[in-house]
């Protein structure tokens, strides 16, 4: 074991591999399935194969003495727990009742109608299938525009509309803009509705210790304190009875932002068997009962001058909810309104939600929740204009956007932009490709009939969330630094990394503050015995705002320190850097390991200073944090079959200060592989009775490697206002510029042919039958 | 994703793998790339297994006076890199490189494809336009059969109960014949949403297709054309007369009828480049 | 999913129609059908099965309890048939209109229709949802085909 070594070295700005990889590529992490506890037992839960349907009887009783079944709970058995939360609120909002099981209803296919509990995973499986449902099947609709339709089936019978809410937002004068337009372009834009897919599927193990009436429960989730708060009340558990414990998670993207019935069910289970039960999520599971993401049908407007310039933005907005709200179902789009300028000057918005109920799952956040529909929305129709005044797109979007001199820049939709330098990115990703020439080759392209494209988006996002007032249930975080009596350090994040790299970034951190070592600091989280309070992973926070908050832990920390090292050196001239404190008189210095050691001994403490090493802050961001960039794709179009191929991918983006280039990159690559799916392959597909056809990965194309292009990435570097580090979040970002650049490209390569806008995902069958003369 | 209970064997000779097949109650496993996921979808509930994988001389490539003998337990990757394969029926290696991903490859098995006529399934367009056969053994005895008519319709084979697909043979490739397949492949699982492969000699063609209807076939019309004198487009473009295609998700029949057009002129126009 | 196509059968069309009506050989010629058992008329003056059904292609099997419907008997030239019947691995409905129509000494059996499938079976089998469904329609109107051999 290395002993502290003194460094000057900076390394945040570094590109240090991750310290997460080590365990995760050589198999050694845990999951939650990967635990066992003494005497646990296995759940499976019985899912509706109806997308609507009355249950008129439940027939449990061959399950019931199944060998090695223990317990089978039917939604009467679970009506004292408390419903799923749904956490945001909007007014007027209605919420169904959404119990952990289903009772005389099902509402989508999934939908949980009861849990075996056995001895072993396989016997609860095969007791699964000798329970006898008898449905009754009703009309179902899953389709938000047919939901809408006069006489189209209510997904919840109490609201025949299946409206759930209606939202109106506007700023300036958007009328008056509309009407004094020189130019107007319409466009009906869609994002369809996606499958998040993290590699970890959910899962959950609980375990109830019935002396202490206190409840463990480990789970897959992006959000352990929340989730300890919410799944207590459920439960009707005190809270500080709960403990929510996040092994190593396999990924979340926002659907482990959420609290699930499976959660509340699992502790329900342990509550009543006494004994501890493992509940793990399927692949098809995973497809049918986790959130959803997207799920836009998008009705845009656009007002402009002739000369370019942007004057309005009106938006109808119908969002697929599915059947139920998750924890913040409701909340999405409404982040697509507030972001639904982008990076221009549109002085006069309107905006129009409309949340329908369909019988599908819900939709909830999935990276970039409701941004990526934003700027897909918003760059798809600054193309459209820029195709409608015969403007270059970079030219239009040169024109239009938000100056360097304007910021703090308060926006149409009530956000003050922190900072930003838009044209910047936007003018190093012109050069990456060399635009001109570029449009040059793609002109003899097009003389030798090849369809060549080049697609454009510059992407603003909304993210470090956020200002507590502006997030449902605060959006500060936490960070718990400790000095052991030997000097390591120990950094406990509220956030709660699942992939991201915190543990390496926020030890870059700390050991630059601290002048140690970076393997002299370990990071830890997810354990709610263990670590504060804290709000979680999620919306490009972790850094920014989780990283803010260790920020000022450790400059508390490094006054104690400083106090400790004045009295130890007896001078109160001194310094605290690489790791010791040296007297600037004398030169005598003592090691951090010594004033930690001194500091728990507490043989002498510095006047009005407590035993211990160790801070806590919790931090309040003033703002958010809005990050910015610009994809540019070149795509090629096979003739013959519609084929696309991204033949260029290049992404500049300006995320703030960099704490590694490396985690930075990954971020990006990863955000673009998941825009590149929803532009090219992927769609959740309901059928019109509320099946979901694309219920396996046969059939639901997720990118692979070898389907990725090469991506070559750029920054520029603007730091925010809003947090210390000057780090604006990346986590979203690729996702966010990717979709609109990609469409952009594709409808370049087709606009000889008149093609104005094809909606994603674009497949080959698709853009052949553009290329036949249909209209999609 | 749990299968039901099932009895599992893996015995360690032929013999003895054909006689716990006897009764035809039992399924063979041989990659369980398609096996495993059917049951753990449980659409697939066999009562017992027979694993073929520790069963001796299932898993062999050689020549033998001019014809290529594969042991249906060869799995996709090692006849994708044979060496032997590349040199006498570069349109196999080139075949089984096409399936699915490395994984997939690394596991599931000549025999296993066949057997289980996946109207998608690569290997099938390539071994017909090789004219290929298939040994079946059972308790009973051996027969060997042309895979066109062991390929019977959608997942059905001509495999009586009881009976194992024990090789699969080709001829070694002709001097002056240029091979290719050429798939538009499924983005989520690699199967082929149209595949065709050609073999083209002077005066000789032969040209299989996977992916467009019930199961893989021989495109004859395709073939006389070209061997009557005609151009690849031409020939190409009657590959889907009279077929009743395939329609799903990923590819309207119009839409494969469209490809395997398509998909069919490319392989032709790189089988003749590739002739010599 | 909609089906439809034509089958000959070597029967007048007058004669046809009624084998298709017959519950026996409906028993013996949908595949993998255990049995078919008059359950009487429904509300609407549907003619009732009750049927149970062993699906198997390749290693895929399913075992389905439903009914059997002819509806709209328009002798000889129409009725429809519809098909119900749920599982473990999901559900599925077939619902179509045969029409007869004279060719020659024999019949064109023309089937026009729409299968729905629910479960297990339509979020996982899409890919071979479409040539699944004809290749049991062939195998029905084959086993049609040689029941009529057996009896002329
Ligand atoms: C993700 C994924 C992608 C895929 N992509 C493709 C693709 O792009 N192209 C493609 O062609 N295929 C693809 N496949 C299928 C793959 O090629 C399988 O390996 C192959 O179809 C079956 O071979 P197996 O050895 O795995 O057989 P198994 O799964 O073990 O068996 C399949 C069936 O054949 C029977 N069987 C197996 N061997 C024998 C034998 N010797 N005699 C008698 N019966 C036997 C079994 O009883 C079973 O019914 C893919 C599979 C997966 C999982």
């Amino acid at each position: 074991m290395s002993t502290t070594i003194a460094t000057t070295e900076k390394l945040v700005g570094k590109s240090i591999r991750r310290r997460e990889d080590p365990r995760l590529i050589t198999g050694t992490a845990t999951y939650v399935d990967d635990l066992k506890l003494p005497g646990m037992h296995h759940a499976c839960i019985l899912r509706s194969p109806h997308a609507a349907a009355k249950i008129r009887s439940l027939d449990i009783s061959a399950a019931q003495s199944h060998p090695g079944v223990v317990a089978v709970f039917t939604g009467p058995d679970v009506a004292g727990v408390g419903p799923v939360p749904c956490g945001a609120s909007l007014p007027g909002l209605r919420v169904p009742h959404h119990a952990i099981l289903a009772t005389d209803r099902v509402y989508y296919v999934g939908h949980a109608v009861a849990v075996v509990v056995a001895t072993d995973r396989y016997v609860a499986a095969d007791a699964i299938d000798l329970i006898e449902v008898d449905y009754e099947p009703t009309a179902a609709v899953a389709d938000p525009e047919k939901a809408l339709e006069p006489g189209a089936p209510a997904v919840h019978p109490e609201w025949p509309d299946n409206v759930s809410f209606t939202y109106h937002q506007e700023g300036g004068e958007p009328d008056k803009a509309f009407a004094e337009a020189e130019v107007v372009v319409k466009q009906r834009i869609t994002s369809q509705r996606l499958v998040p897919m993290p590699m970890e599927t959910r899962g959950c193990v609980a375990e109830y210790h019935t002396a202490e009436k206190s409840l463990t429960l480990w789970s897959s989730t992006q959000i352990p304190h929340l989730l300890r708060t919410l799944v207590g009340q459920m439960l009707g558990l005190s809270e500080n009875r709960v403990r929510v414990i996040t092994p190593e998670v396999g990924g979340g993207f926002g659907c482990k932002l959420n609290v699930y019935a499976e959660e509340a069910l699992a502790g329900f289970v342990a509550m009543k068997i006494g004994k501890p039960v493992k509940w793990i999520e399927s692949r098809r599971e995973n497809f049918l009962c986790t959130i959803h993401g997207r799920g836009h049908v998008d009705y845009y407007e656009i007002a402009a001058r002739r000369d370019g310039t942007v004057l309005g933005l009106r938006l109808k907005l119908i969002q697929d909810l599915g059947a139920y709200q998750q924890l913040l179902t409701p909340a999405i789009p409404t982040l697509s309104v507030l972001m639904m300028p982008g990076l221009y000057k549109f002085r006069n918005i309107s905006a129009d939600i409309i949340g329908v109920f369909t019988n599908c799952v819900p939709t909830d956040a999935y990276r970039g929740a409701g941004r990526p529909e934003a700027t897909h929305g918003v760059e798809r129709m600054m193309d459209l204009l820029a195709a409608e005044l015969n403007m270059d797109p970079a030219e239009i979007r040169l024109k239009n956007f938000i100056g360097n001199d304007e910021f703090p820049y308060a926006t149409a939709t009530g956000l003050s932009y922190d900072s930003g330098d838009y044209a910047a990115p936007l003018k190093k990703a012109l050069d990456m490709v060399n635009y001109h020439a570029l449009r040059e080759d793609q002109r003899k392209a097009r003389e030798q009939g090849r369809l060549m494209g080049i697609g454009i988006s510059t992407y603003g996002e909304i993210c470090a969330f956020g200002p507590s007032p502006a997030t449902p249930a605060g959006g500060w975080e936490s960070a718990t630094v400790k000095i052991d009596p030997s000097g390591k350090v120990t950094v406990l994040t509220g956030a709660s990394p699942h992939g991201q790299g915190e543990e390496t970034t926020f030890a870059q951190i700390a050991a630059d503050e601290l002048g140690v070592s970076i393997d002299d600091v370990i990071v830890f989280h997810g354990d709610t015995a263990i670590v504060q309070y804290g709000i979680g992973t999620f919306g490009s926070r972790g850094t920014a705002v989780g990283g803010a908050a260790l920020f000022f832990a450790l400059k508390d920390l490094k006054a104690k320190i400083k106090k400790f090292g004045e009295m130890m050196l007896e001078s109160d001239d001194i310094t605290f850097s690489g790791g010791v404190c040296t007297c600037n008189k004398t030169g005598n210095t003592v090691s951090l390991a010594q004033i930690a050691g001194m500091s728990y001994r507490a043989m002498r403490l510095p006047v009005n200073e407590e035993p211990g090493m160790q801070a806590t802050r919790f931090w309040e961001p003033p703002n958010f944090a809005f990050p910015f960039g610009a994809h540019i794709v070149v795509t090629e179009i096979d003739r013959e079959t519609g084929h696309v191929e991204v033949s260029r991918y290049v992404a500049v983006d300006d995320c703030g200060n960099i704490i590694n280039p490396l985690l930075v990159a990954g971020q990006v690559h990863g955000g673009v592989a998941q825009g590149l799916g929803q532009s090219l392959w992927e769609q959740a597909v309901y059928d019109d009775t509320g099946q979901l056809i694309t219920g396996e990965l046969m059939d639901y194309a997720v990118p692979k490697a070898t389907s990725m292009p090469w991506i070559e990435t750029g920054h520029t570097v603007t730091p925010s206002p809003v947090n210390p580090l000057g780090v604006k979040g990346v986590g979203e970002a690729g996702t966010i510029g990717c979709s609109p650049a990609v469409v952009n490209s594709v409808v370049d390569a087709l606009s000889p042919l008149g093609v104005r806008h094809i909606d994603m995902p674009m497949t080959p069958e698709k853009v052949w039958k553009i290329l036949q003369g249909e209209r999609i | 994703m749990i299968p039901q209970n099932f009895a599992y064997s893996s015995p360690n000779s032929l013999e003895a793998a054909l006689d716990q097949l006897a009764d035809g109650s039992a399924k063979v496993l041989a990659g369980g790339m398609s096996l495993i996921p059917l049951m753990k979808l449980r659409l697939a509930s066999p009562e017992s297994l027979v694993d073929l994988r520790r069963v001796p001389g299932l898993k062999y490539i050689r020549e033998e006076n001019g014809v290529l003998h594969i042991g249906a337990m060869t799995t996709h990757y090692e006849v994708e890199s044979s060496v032997l394969v590349r040199a006498t029926c570069p349109l196999l290696a080139e075949a089984a490189a096409s399936i699915g991903d490395v994984q997939v490859r690394n596991a599931g098995t000549i025999g296993g494809s066949v057997a289980h006529a996946d109207p998608a399934a690569d290997y099938p367009a390539s071994l017909l336009a090789l004219e290929a056969s298939v040994t079946l053994a059972s308790k009973a005895g051996e027969r060997t059969l042309s895979l066109e008519d062991f390929l019977v319709d959608t997942m059905t084979t001509a495999l009586e109960p009881g009976e194992i697909v024990r090789e699969v043979t080709v001829g070694v490739e002709r001097n002056d014949v240029g091979t290719a397949y050429a798939k538009m492949l499924q983005p989520a699982s690699g199967f082929a949403i149209v595949g065709v492969a050609a073999r083209i000699g002077t005066g000789f063609a032969r040209i299989g297709v996977t992916g467009l209807a019930s199961k893989a076939y021989r495109a004859r019309n395709v073939e006389a054309l070209l061997e009557g004198g005609a151009d690849a487009a031409a020939a190409a473009a009657v590959i889907a007369e009279g077929i009743d295609a395939n329609s799903d998700l990923h590819a309207s029949a119009d839409y494969r009828r469209h490809l395997a057009t398509v998909y069919a002129a490319r392989a032709i126009r790189q089988a003749i480049s590739r002739a010599r | 999913m909609k089906i439809g196509g034509s089958y000959e059968l070597a029967l007048p069309p007058a004669r046809a129609y009624t084998v298709l009506q017959d519950p026996s050989i409906l028993a013996r010629c949908m595949p993998g059908c255990d049995h078919l058992n008059r359950i009487g008329e429904t509300a609407e003056g549907h003619v009732a099965y009750e049927m149970k059904m062993k699906m198997a292609i390749s290693s895929v099997q399913g075992l389905f309890a439903g009914t059997v419907k002819l509806a709209d008997p328009n002798e000889p030239t129409s009725f429809r048939l519809i098909v119900e019947g749920s599982g473990k691995v999901g559900f599925m409905k077939g619902e179509g209109v045969l029409t007869f129509v004279a060719n020659g000494t024999g019949t064109d059996v023309r089937y026009e229709g729409e299968v729905n499938v629910g479960g297990v079976i339509a979020g996982v089998g899409q890919r071979l949802l479409d040539v699944t469904a004809k290749h049991i329609i062939k195998k029905f109107f084959g086993k049609v085909a040689a029941a009529i051999g057996e009896m002329e």
